[in-house]
């Protein structure tokens, strides 16, 4: 079992609609872990800085960090409870090594199919 | 039409006034509710209006618990303050954390728990809480509330993904409904509200309007929103008909008024109308409110206020010619003239010698019947609608890559929120302020505090993630500090000389204060003070002015200008 932690700065929604331009790498971290919420080897959480505090105040190693580099620190990914990326989201790449999941991009045809998220 | 007499009208329990800012629509409510209560009948008003002055109406000190009101038996009145609310709401939520996390972290919380989406939401709450309220439905024959639900919030509570995972896993939070989180167990109290107000029998929605073609528009706006979510029982009141003319503005004035009654929009004229006649008093006092609904001449008042002196428009153009200025906005809320208060800026910086660029949300071919096309002069059109369209595709094509049919849903409904409107408007001042290094920029509205601050925390976020998502404009980029800086940017807040128009603008100010933008003079438009009739109505109108000039006067340390009141100044932006 991997456990997969991302701890995000305060957004208005965490698909990043609300910038000044769309956040493509939101939104594939969005369906990234709508996909790992399947896979049973997994245990895959995002937490929100506005809506979830308690998650930062209680871990310590994001905490520390937090309080080295304050919100640019942000986000922080954790594997096994370490911390493995600071300060930018982790590529397909970097997640595909973390959790051993390969992550395949739907085609645009398959999506109005099933207007699934990636799973059919 | 009749003149409005609740006696007369078959009311349903629940009555809910709306109204643009300034119309009237909280004298109205009280009013009514005095009425009833004096016909014997127990009443409850229910105030959720931030610029509330029930306390003057009422000359009691009130609530969010129901107060009864000395001088008037039957009737009790609670008043709840959704900014304070939402306030109190973003300071649970972070006191917490204070001296724990960074402050950086804490100044990024607290921008995302700022949106004017918050205060609707703590609105909302109190609405359903009255509705749904066993004790408070028996206790009372008639309860009124002095603002009405938007269609935003209504749809948005209606969406299956308000309740399911956006909400309850935290993980998604999305804006307008962060306030509702963890809130999961009052969902049945939310959909039994919103039941409510769709049943004919129980639940009435009085539209306010002045008898002035962009107010009127506006009601027909929120009537067809409101009717499209079920809220059928509608009523019509038009505030503030003058009668009488005895000089050329009272007589330009009532011509105004019946034309633009008129021509009204069509399904605004199907739903049964009422008129209350322009009274030449404000209110205050129990006294005066029993008399708002009746012919009943009221005493008056010896103000014997003194009022301070104000700048002329053209005076505040000189300064901002003196002072170099060449990125002016005009911000206000919808009603109080910010376009042809920037027509008449643009027109006078052209005077000056100035080469000028008007940005305008107001259709551009209706610009040119004021304007003549000069080599001086050019004129942009920003539509609105346009704007958000593409921002709205924009976001949607790339969101259906991934999302699921619920999620999606939840998008598109957030992307009818004020918030995202503010920010695909944002995008078009970015290439209109790009022109300023040639002429000077005037643009007929400015965007708020919060989105810029906002923008500046997702853009300096966006900077890091440049190698992958860097698609933030170069243009976007360099704005913020633009806007910043006083040298060349001055945002010009315009309101009008009454009590919701200046706590609007109040809030405005603030906001812009808290981003850092570049603004020191205010302008008040359509002073009736300014005008100086002779209508004893107009003249009265004018004596209860002198209050709120005061207060701009306090709030803009003095540099202020004032515009007299012209009953055309909506109508050829509105046509």
């Amino acid at each position: 079992m991997t456990k997969l932690e991302l701890f995000e700065p305060a957004m208005c929604c965490s698909t990043g609609v609300c910038g000044p331009s769309v956040d493509e790498t939101l939104l594939t971290i969005t369906s990234v872990f709508e996909g790992l919420s399947q896979v049973s080897s997994v245990e895959a959480s995002r937490h929100n800085l506005t809506s979830d505090p308690d998650a930062f105040v209680s871990n310590q190693k994001v905490l520390t960090l937090m309080k080295e580099s304050g919100k640019d620190s942000l986000p922080i990914t954790l594997v096994n409870g370490e911390v493995v990326k600071s300060g930018t989201y982790p590529s397909i790449e970097e997640l595909t090594n973390y959790t051993g999941v390969v992550f395949v991009e739907q085609s645009e045809s398959s999506s109005s199919c099933c207007g699934g998220s990636g799973c059919c | 039409m009749n003149v409005y007499d609740p006696n007369e009208i078959d009311l349903t329990p629940y009555l809910f006034f709306t109204g643009k800012g300034g119309v009237g629509k909280t004298t109205t409510a009280c009013a009514t509710a005095a009425h009833l209560a004096d016909q014997g009948h127990a009443v409850l008003l229910v105030s959720t209006d931030p610029a509330s002055n029930l306390q003057d109406v009422f000359q009691t000190s009130l609530s969010n618990k129901p107060v009864a009101i000395e001088g008037i038996p039957n009737l009790s009145v609670a008043n709840f303050d959704p900014v304070t609310a939402a306030a109190e709401y973003k300071e649970s939520v972070i006191a917490p954390y204070r001296g724990i996390l960074p402050d950086s972290a804490l100044e990024n919380m607290e921008e995302q728990l700022s949106g004017s989406c918050t205060v609707e939401i703590a609105a909302f709450n109190e609405f359903a809480h009255v509705l749904t309220d066993k004790t408070i439905k028996s206790s009372y024959d008639y309860i009124l509330f002095d603002t009405a639900p938007t269609g935003h919030t209504l749809r948005m509570l209606e969406l299956p993904s308000a309740w399911s995972q956006y909400l309850d896993e935290n993980t998604t939070g999305a804006s307008c409904l962060g306030q509702l989180s963890g809130l999961g167990d009052k969902k049945d109290m939310y959909a039994h509200a919103v039941e409510t107000l769709s049943k004919k029998d129980l639940t009435t929605l009085i539209l306010v309007s002045r008898p002035q073609a962009s107010s009127l528009i506006e009601a027909d706006r929120a009537s067809q929103e409101l009717s499209q979510l079920g809220i059928m029982n509608q009523l019509l009141i038009l505030n503030g008909l003058l009668e009488g003319a005895d000089d050329a503005l009272s007589s330009a004035i009532i011509s105004q008024q019946e034309r633009d009654v008129k021509q009204m929009p069509q399904q605004l004229q199907s739903i049964t109308q009422y008129a209350i006649p322009l009274r030449p008093y404000s209110i205050t006092g129990i006294d005066r409110l029993r008399a708002f609904l009746t012919d009943k001449p009221v005493e008056a008042i010896q103000m014997n206020q003194s009022v301070t002196p104000s700048a002329t428009l053209q005076d505040m153009v000189d300064d901002l010619i003196q002072s170099n200025k060449n990125i002016i906005f005009t911000m206000g809320k919808g009603g109080v003239g910010k376009t042809t208060v920037a027509i008449q800026i643009a027109q006078s910086l052209v005077q000056a010698g100035k080469q000028v660029h008007l940005a305008t949300t107001d259709p551009a071919n209706h610009i040119h019947l004021y304007l003549n096309d000069t080599d001086k002069l050019t004129i942009s059109h920003i539509d609105e609608e346009k704007e958000l369209a593409d921002y709205t595709e924009d976001v949607l094509s790339k969101a259906r890559k991934t999302m699921n049919k619920d999620d999606l849903a939840y998008i598109e409904e957030d992307l009818r929120s004020p918030c995202t409107q503010e920010i695909a408007l944002f995008r078009a001042f970015a290439d209109i302020v790009d022109r300023a290094d040639e002429e000077i920029v005037v643009i007929d509205t400015a965007p708020t505090g919060h989105t810029l601050l906002l923008l500046e925390s997702t853009q300096s976020y966006a900077k890091e993630l440049e190698r992958s998502a860097g698609e933030v404009p170069i243009s976007i980029q360099k704005l913020l500090p633009r806007l910043q800086n006083p040298d060349e940017t001055e945002v010009v807040m315009v309101t009008l000389p009454e009590t919701t128009p200046v706590y609007e603008s109040m809030r405005l100010d603030e906001d812009l204060t808290r981003a850092g933008i570049a603004h020191s003079w205010w302008l008040i438009n359509q002073s009736m003070y300014a005008a100086d009739s002779t209508h004893p109505v107009l003249r009265a109108r004018a004596e209860n002015e002198v209050q709120w000039i005061n207060r701009v006067a306090d709030l803009s340390d003095g540099r202020f200008a004032t515009a007299e009141f012209t009953p055309e100044f909506d109508t050829a932006l509105t046509k």
